[in-house]
């Protein structure tokens, strides 16, 4: 049998004291699909960077067919025909496709300047390969998120590379680009180059891999034919442990209506929306990807003022307050309501301070500026312990948290400031298996002890399995109520696309 | 026409900014001025205001460079002074040349690496070599005066092709570095350095290598441009750059260049600076206060960047 394509041999990286990557070994063939799976910090982003250039690994080498390689960049590593598709992609909005294509590598002529005719028509020809419709002269910035990700897989067969390496692709797409993807991975796998698929979506991995490689605290856990595994035994290896209970039960019974919107118009344009939201229940927003829940949610939380409509809250003590829809931010959250984005790095976190100082700002919130900060090192350590935050304490910098903890700061800073409604986009995007659990049961804890939780997901088996009750969103409207106990994605699906029938 | 061409970024080139807008506004200007002034139009007047211009144009191309990478030069005025103040000098003529580079390439290369290197910001850099080159010129020629070489002087003054030297003096900055923005690699590279350093670095792009080059372009620019204001004034003088610092960030915002990076064209950059120096000539026939002048082109670069969409380019 010829060398493998690719491998790699007792790689080890450590980060500080952490040891990051330890002692792993991982061959790929060509023609395969091969997928890096574990909790997040597992350490296989780490590997895939250093498969891709961006770090260097203290320990192990890299054989390329048998032949040992080293490269000090990501540059370096295409020029191997290595190409990594990053989860926070490389690409430069202000530049055009073209240029991006070539980035680093132009074309050029031989008095110094760029060979401007063979660029485009080096980036067309890549991206006809990819059958792709875009525009080589465009600006990347006019690309959607898909289209980005196809100019850098585009990148990487324009320097004919062999291996290429997808870093979570589907994180932020939606089904429909998510299933272009799929084609263009099995594509690439016809052809004969080698994919590493680095995931959390076990169904993702089912579907589209060949073998599965499984990591867990930097370690190699076990390399695997998909074939041979079902989705149980994979969560088995992942979290070492077997999850009895993934989503914590549901609620017993719900109270009165804790939050209540009429006539709810998000855009002057939109349809109407009537909500109630109880205490003690999660309620989960579904429906295709873009239909409106996000503006929903966003309008009650103050944060993108909806058009018109009546929203009323009512506190702990039965006291009812209506909410003018311009309210802002400030008063929802002065009236009890706490927000969640899906962006947490960007509208969350700050993201270079302390897990302390994320929390403490929970607790501030509503207190009148002249006065002295409270000492918040008990509410927050108890924060942490009760949230079980990993970290070394209370100031290490929230950046540097893996994305399950980082969501769980978050969280917990809501919970400090005493908010009884939590709305939340995606609870557990970019959040390892294990996390995945722990956030369910925080959300669950908050709504058993009297407060309220709307979800967004664009996962349905997580609003499914997480909610109680589900209402589903269809161009802005709701167009159906259901339990979530029983539900199906199949249910869902159906009075989404119903819908849309009627309409 | 290769020039023009390479000077008005290609209509695909959507990142170069709104710089049509100045043009807009120079028309407006011009029409003005010349109404409330009617010696503005006289042949003198024009080849006097081509003249003033000139300096300013140098200085805000090699600014342009700066800018586009998402950095900023203040020292660009004391350099025009130091350049000055070296041009008297006592020298042959090839010493008083090497000297004068020499100086531009050492402000640039302490700017670039301070700022690439020790990261520290474009603004605090090149404040302390503004301050430290402004000294040293002052060293060097505590009062105006001395005498500027011949070959200078004419090089300024006379008229090549009957054209004034001063039209020649801007179509070589202009072509040089229309070269090095639309043609190069360097070019592309300070684009995808304005619109994300990181992704650049990812990209094979030497980020700080590009951004130490820039600075001493910069420099070198502006030491041209002390070259011809010398040559006009006909003698060293340590204060006759310090508007350049604010006059070239005036003239570089006026033309659509984002002060944060990324966005900017050289067309923009020329047209602004011909704004800036038809309003101060426009002013002076006007007889309006030099130092009411100074307040209006404060107000000017307020006003600018207040229009700027500062976020222009995020995706």
């Amino acid at each position: 049998m010829a060398a493998p394509l690719i491998e790699l041999l007792d790689i080890s990286r450590s980060f500080g004291s952490t040891r990051a990557v330890d002692d792993v070994s991982l061959t790929v063939q060509s023609g395969s699909v091969h997928a890096v799976t574990g909790e997040n910090g597992a350490g296989k982003s780490t590997l895939m960077k250093i498969l891709a250039g961006v770090i260097r690994p203290d320990a192990g080498t890299i054989r390329l067919e048998g032949c040992e390689v080293h490269f000090s960049s990501p540059l370096g590593a295409l020029g191997h025909g290595i190409s990594t598709v990053f989860q926070e992609f490389t690409l430069i909005p202000n530049l055009t496709v073209a240029e991006s294509i070539f980035l680093g590598r132009e074309p050029m002529r031989r008095w110094g300047g760029i060979d401007y005719p063979k660029l485009r028509s080096g980036a067309a020809a890549a991206l006809a390969r990819l059958e792709s419709a875009i525009d080589p002269d465009g600006m990347v910035r006019n690309l959607t998120v898909a289209e980005q990700q196809i100019v850098e897989i585009a990148k990487g067969l324009s320097a004919d590379a062999r291996v290429f390496i997808f870093d979570e692709p589907t994180a932020a797409l939606n089904s429909a680009d998510v299933e272009k993807l799929t084609r263009l991975i099995r594509d690439l796998k016809a052809r004969g180059k080698a994919v590493l698929y680095i995931s959390h979506r076990l169904e993702e991995i089912f579907a589209l891999c060949d073998t599965v490689t499984v990591m867990k605290d930097g370690r190699h856990v076990a390399t695997r034919p998909t074939a041979e595994l079902n989705e149980h035994d994979l969560v088995a290896m992942m979290v070492g442990r077997e999850l009895s209970s993934f989503f914590p039960p549901r609620a017993g019974t719900v109270g009165e209506p804790i939050l209540t919107a009429d006539d709810l118009r998000v855009t002057a344009a939109a349809p109407s929306v009537r909500l109630k939201l109880y205490r003690g229940e999660i309620l989960g927003l579904a429906g295709l990807e873009g239909q409106g829940q996000r503006g929903i949610a966003r309008a009650l939380a103050g944060i993108e003022p909806a058009e018109a409509g009546r929203i009323e809250k009512t506190d702990r003590d039965q006291k009812r307050q209506a909410l003018p829809v311009d309210a802002g931010i400030g008063r929802t959250l002065a009236s009890g309501i706490g927000f969640v984005p899906e962006d947490r790095k960007g509208e969350g976190l700050f993201l270079d301070l302390a897990i302390r100082d994320n929390i403490a700002l929970g607790v501030e919130t509503g207190r009148p500026f002249w006065t002295l900060a409270p000492n918040t090192t008990a509410v927050i350590g108890s924060m942490m312990q009760s949230m079980n935050i990993r970290a070394r304490n209370a100031d290490a910098i929230v950046g540097s948290l893996s994305g399950g903890n980082q969501q769980k700061v978050l969280i917990g800073r809501w919970l400090s400031s005493g908010v009884d409604v939590l709305i939340i986009e995606e609870p557990t995007r970019g959040v390892d298996v294990g996390a995945k659990a722990e956030v369910y049961k925080l959300l669950r804890a908050f709504s058993d002890a009297g407060g309220a939780v709307l979800v967004l997901s664009r996962e349905t088996p997580e609003l499914i399995g997480l909610c109680d009750r589900l209402l589903v969103v269809h161009g802005g409207a709701i167009v159906a109520e259901m339990a979530a106990d029983g539900a199906t994605e199949h249910d869902i699906l159906h009075s989404a696309i119903g819908s849309r029938q009627a309409a | 026409m290769a020039m023009l061409s390479a000077l008005l970024p290609a209509p695909r080139n959507s990142r170069a900014g709104p710089w049509y807008l100045v043009l807009a506004c120079l028309v407006v200007v011009v029409a003005v001025v010349s109404w409330s002034a009617p010696l503005f139009l006289t042949p003198g007047n024009l080849s006097n205001v081509a003249a003033q211009i000139t300096p300013l144009v140098i200085t805000a191309i090699g600014q342009t460079l700066v800018i586009i990478t998402g950095g900023l030069d203040l020292s660009v005025g004391s350099l025009i002074s130091l350049t000055t103040a070296i041009i008297v000098l006592d020298l042959p003529g090839w010493a008083m040349v090497l000297l004068a580079i020499a100086a531009a390439v050492t402000v640039g290369t302490v700017n670039g690496v301070g700022i690439a290197y020790l990261n520290v910001h474009p603004i605090i850099m090149t404040l302390a070599s503004m301050s430290v080159v402004q000294g040293v010129a002052l060293i060097t020629r505590p009062v105006p005066g001395g005498t500027v070489p011949g070959w200078i002087s004419g090089a300024v003054n006379e008229s090549l092709f009957g054209l004034p030297a001063a039209l020649v003096w801007i179509a070589v900055a202009i072509i040089l570095a229309a070269f090095l923005i639309y043609r190069t690699r360097f070019g592309l590279h300070l684009f995808a350095i304005g619109g994300n350093p990181n992704s650049a670095l990812m990209n094979g792009v030497r980020v700080r290598r590009n951004i130490v080059l820039t600075y001493i372009l910069s420099s070198l620019f502006a030491m041209g441009a002390g070259f011809f204001l010398a040559g006009r004034i006909a003698s060293g003088d340590a204060n006759v750059g310090t508007v350049f610092g604010l006059d070239s960030i005036t003239a570089v915002a006026l033309g659509g260049t984002s002060l944060s990076g990324g966005v900017g064209s050289l067309v923009g950059t020329v047209l602004g600076s011909v704004l800036v120096g038809v309003i101060g000539n426009g002013m002076n026939l006007m007889n309006v206060s030099a130092f009411l002048q100074i307040v209006i082109k404060g107000a000017l670069l307020l006003a600018v960047v207040s229009v700027q969409r500062r976020k222009q380019i995020g995706l």
